[in-house]
């Protein structure tokens, strides 16, 4: 039994038909002789009554297969089986170098270790296996530089490199752990690929002093200019790429 | 098994739009859901909620929804500096709630459209919000009060607004 005058709880209570029956009658009493009160609640009232309006609608959306209970038993009766699959599909990727998440990690560790590692980790995962799609793509040089400087306000201009026949075809942003880096690929006639890598420097990847470093069949060359670190990405060995490297001043 | 399943195919379209009022987007809801259920199925055999089964699921939903939410917040900074605009409003979410009541609505906390949804419309006893949110009874009732008097504030900002637009 609730005392009176009501408290805001019991008013509240009433209005959410969470009274006894006695004690429901005794607010409507009270509110009939309370004008001022008795607003207060009816606009609680409404406000529940328009929610309640407004929220009926969404119970009528279509159904979605994926949501059967029948369907997620399923699921549930293949995730063991899936989870052994995908904790092999992972060791898989680590002994390729680097998968999704494991990327990410791979790099940060490898960045500790060789200058500009997750350039040439980069290069292999998005321009040569196209694990990912790229975020921006384009045939038109200046809307690429425009796409970069979205993200890097006082980033060294993109190399000119069409008089080796390469043009900027597509970009892709990265995380690195000091923060975004991106890629952008150059594409030449034959379909050779080459890469321009800006990220910031860190703690373990302080600016660098221009040099050049192979790693496999790839050959990436470094420098840092004001805030962040750059390196392009080349395929050794490939005789165009040998020109390229002829006619460019790195 | 399949009469819980049953019951569980009538409250999906529950479950769907209270997800739908905290992540304020559909596909990302309907995430949620599936996430909810596979972990109400795989919970059940062990421990069977006592009471009400929506309940039982809005509370695991809730709690689901809490855990994601604090997970991407701390990826929406850098989400919203890569894409170089605010992904956390979506623009489904304005196809979904469209009318003014739910504008208001939807700029309450996630805990006071919580509470509004168990309790005014889906009538969720004042105990039960209680057991979700593990707070006592009483404590439902003061964020309740809170909640509501936000609603009102913000659903007179809505009518008023117009209102002296057109004595302009």
């Amino acid at each position: 039994m609730i005392s009176m005058p009501p408290s805001e709880h019991d008013l509240h209570a009433y209005v959410d038909r969470q009274l006894s029956e006695a004690d429901q009658r005794q607010v409507e009493t009270y509110l009939a002789n309370q004008p001022d009160v008795a607003a207060r609640v009816r606009a609680w009232q409404q406000d529940a009554q328009h929610l309640r309006t407004a929220l009926s609608g969404a119970l009528q959306q279509p159904a979605n297969p994926d949501l059967d209970p029948a369907m997620i038993r399923q699921r549930l009766k293949h995730r063991s089986r899936r989870y052994l699959a995908n904790v092999a599909l992972l060791l898989l990727a680590i002994g390729m170098g680097g998968f999704s998440g494991w990327q990410a990690r791979e790099m940060t560790l490898l960045s500790a270790a060789a200058p500009m590692a997750d350039a040439l980790q980069a290069y292999r995962l998005f321009a040569q296996q196209g694990i990912l799609a790229a975020d921006y793509q384009t045939d038109d040089e200046g809307s690429m530089q425009g796409w970069l400087d979205r993200y890097f306000t006082q980033a060294n201009r993109l190399p000119d490199l069409s008089g080796a026949g390469f043009k900027p075809v597509s970009g892709r942003l990265l995380s690195t752990e000091q923060g975004a880096a991106a890629m952008v690929v150059y594409q030449d006639a034959s379909g050779q690929k080459i890469s321009f890598y800006v990220r910031p420097p860190g703690p373990k990847n302080f600016l660098l002093p221009r040099g050049s470093r192979r790693d496999g069949d790839l050959q990436a060359e470094y420098w840092s200019g004001p805030g962040y670190n750059y390196a392009m990405v080349i395929p050794s060995d490939t005789p165009t790429v040998q020109r390229l490297k002829q006619t460019l001043d790195f | 098994m399949n009469e819980l399943d049953d019951q569980l195919r009538e409250l999906i379209p529950r479950l769907r739009r209270f997800a739908v009022s905290l992540t304020r987007n559909p596909s990302n809801a309907d995430d949620l859901v599936q996430t909810c259920l596979e972990r109400a199925l795989s919970k059940w055999s062990d421990k069977r909620p006592e009471g009400d089964l929506r309940a039982w699921l809005f509370s695991i939903l809730y709690r689901q929804f809490l855990d994601a939410h604090r997970r991407s917040r701390r990826y929406s900074r850098m989400l919203e500096f890569f894409t170089g605009r605010d992904d956390a409003h979506p623009s489904a979410e304005r196809s979904v709630i469209a009318q003014s009541s739910l504008q208001a609505f939807d700029q309450l906390t996630t805990e006071q459209r919580a509470l509004l949804m168990w309790v005014s419309v889906e009538g969720l006893s004042y105990q039960q919000v209680a057991d979700i949110l593990g707070v006592p009874t009483g404590t439902v009732m003061s964020r309740l009060s809170r909640a509501r008097q936000a609603l009102r504030q913000l659903s007179e900002g809505e009518i008023t607004r117009p209102a002296l637009r057109i004595l302009k």
